[in-house]
């Protein structure tokens, strides 16, 4: 099992990633993936690369006006970068987000209502990861908290009976949000995952950055 | 409170953890803290079953006592802390033992504060510039000039390292560290 963890590095989060690749070796992850906005404007990507015993890896995270800006971000994203997630932050980008093959994680993060039947369908129709966020649970207390918690059990519900694979994040944007592998299992399990279902949901960022590098020509086909 | 027979005693577990913190802070505050994260995630009757004490807290690292069966609930409370008396903190455990004799000497290191002190060294790259706050090891914590560099993620410092300033501005005074 190789952990990885979804992350914004400065101008996007307030650390370079160096040193959030320092930290996450500290705290027993094998390796990050930077999933900014504007990935081409990452701050020292190059000296990451010389923090050893760690993986640093680039990805784009997309957000967009309508479903229409989201589904040609992706396209343009897809061939250059081997991690695409979507920030699902309204209904009509959770459900192009659904809809588009080329996506690999939808996150879930602040979403007050849970994900729907027809979404969660499409979602495993086109192999969509489902992304827990657990940012909420570290910033929030009280009744937010538990309403966000009720939504992420809805959300938990629903990606079980699909099938759908989990993701979980802690929304990291500095040193200080990160957590180490066991407290996001422990973090998790507050929640209501199983420790099977967190320990690969921890998984499956290594797992898609690896099929991601291989050249697919079509679904079940590669180009050897 | 007369004590309890030893098969009566509920087994303890002792969690070594460390913090990281934009400041120094005090264990008063941070014990009020894991008490407080502890009573909103699992309510008054989960923190009745896990009974927290905080052994010792030496300014970086500290030592807490809880229940041997709720070693997992101490580990979501600890990681549930946003920050503490208004100052940005991160709580990581480092390991878990039964006895406090144990746990210092395998988890508890030499003692180290974190201290705020302006050392006076600046770093003026294109992207940003600022006043090293301070520096642990490889990694540097930066005061920026611009404050809205550092909005969207809620800290006060940019946290960089070593790596990012090896050549990184003329004027830089050929330390081994590249400031």
């Amino acid at each position: 099992m190789s952990f990885y963890e979804c992350l914004k590095a400065f101008p996007e989060g307030s650390d370079s990633p160096s040193r959030l690749a320092l930290t996450a070796k500290r705290l027993g992850w094998q390796g990050i993936i930077i999933c900014n906005e504007e990935p081409r404007s990452v701050f020292q990507i190059k000296a990451a690369e010389k923090v050893r015993g760690i993986g640093v890896a680039v990805g784009a995270e997309v957000t967009a006006q309508n479903a229409r800006a989201l589904h040609s971000r992706v396209f343009a994203l897809r061939a250059r970068y081997p991690l695409i997630t979507v920030r699902g932050e309204t209904d009509e980008l959770i459900k192009a987000a659904c809809e588009d093959a080329n996506v690999d994680v939808l996150m879930l993060g602040q979403v007050w209502r849970p994900l729907g039947i027809a979404q969660a369908r499409a979602a495993e129709q086109n192999q969509i990861a489902i992304g827990f966020d657990l940012s909420p649970l570290i910033r929030l207390r009280g009744s937010s908290r538990s309403r966000w918690m009720e939504v992420a059990k809805r959300n938990l519900e629903l990606a079980r009976k699909f099938h759908l694979a989990l993701a979980i994040t802690a929304g990291v944007r500095s040193h200080l949000d990160l957590r180490s592998p066991r407290d996001l299992v422990a973090l998790s399990e507050v929640v209501g995952f199983e420790p099977s279902e967190v320990d690969e949901a921890l998984n499956l960022p290594a797992r898609l950055l690896e099929l991601n590098k291989r050249s697919w020509i079509g679904p079940g086909m590669e180009l050897l | 409170m007369r004590s309890r027979l030893p098969v009566l005693r509920a087994a303890r577990r002792y969690v070594a953890f460390e913090v990281d913190a934009e400041e120094e802070i005090e264990a008063k505050d941070l014990i009020h803290e894991i008490r407080s994260s502890q009573v909103s995630l699992f309510g008054d009757a989960g923190a009745a079953g896990n009974r927290l004490k905080l052994i010792s807290f030496q300014g970086r690292c500290g030592l807490l006592r809880c229940h041997g069966a709720h070693v997992q609930e101490t580990r979501a409370a600890l990681a549930a802390i946003y920050s503490v008396n208004g100052i940005r903190v991160a709580c990581h455990v480092k390991g878990v033992s039964g006895t406090i004799k144990s746990a210092t000497e395998k988890y508890i290191p030499k003692l180290r504060k974190i201290s705020s002190e302006n050392d006076g060294r600046r770093i003026e790259l294109e992207e940003i510039s600022g006043c090293i706050v301070h520096t642990h090891g490889l990694e540097i914590d930066l005061c920026p000039d611009e404050r809205n560099r550092t909005k969207g993620s809620d800290t006060r410092y940019l946290g960089l390292t070593s790596f990012d300033l090896c050549g990184g501005h003329d004027d830089a005074d050929g330390t081994s560290d590249g400031l």
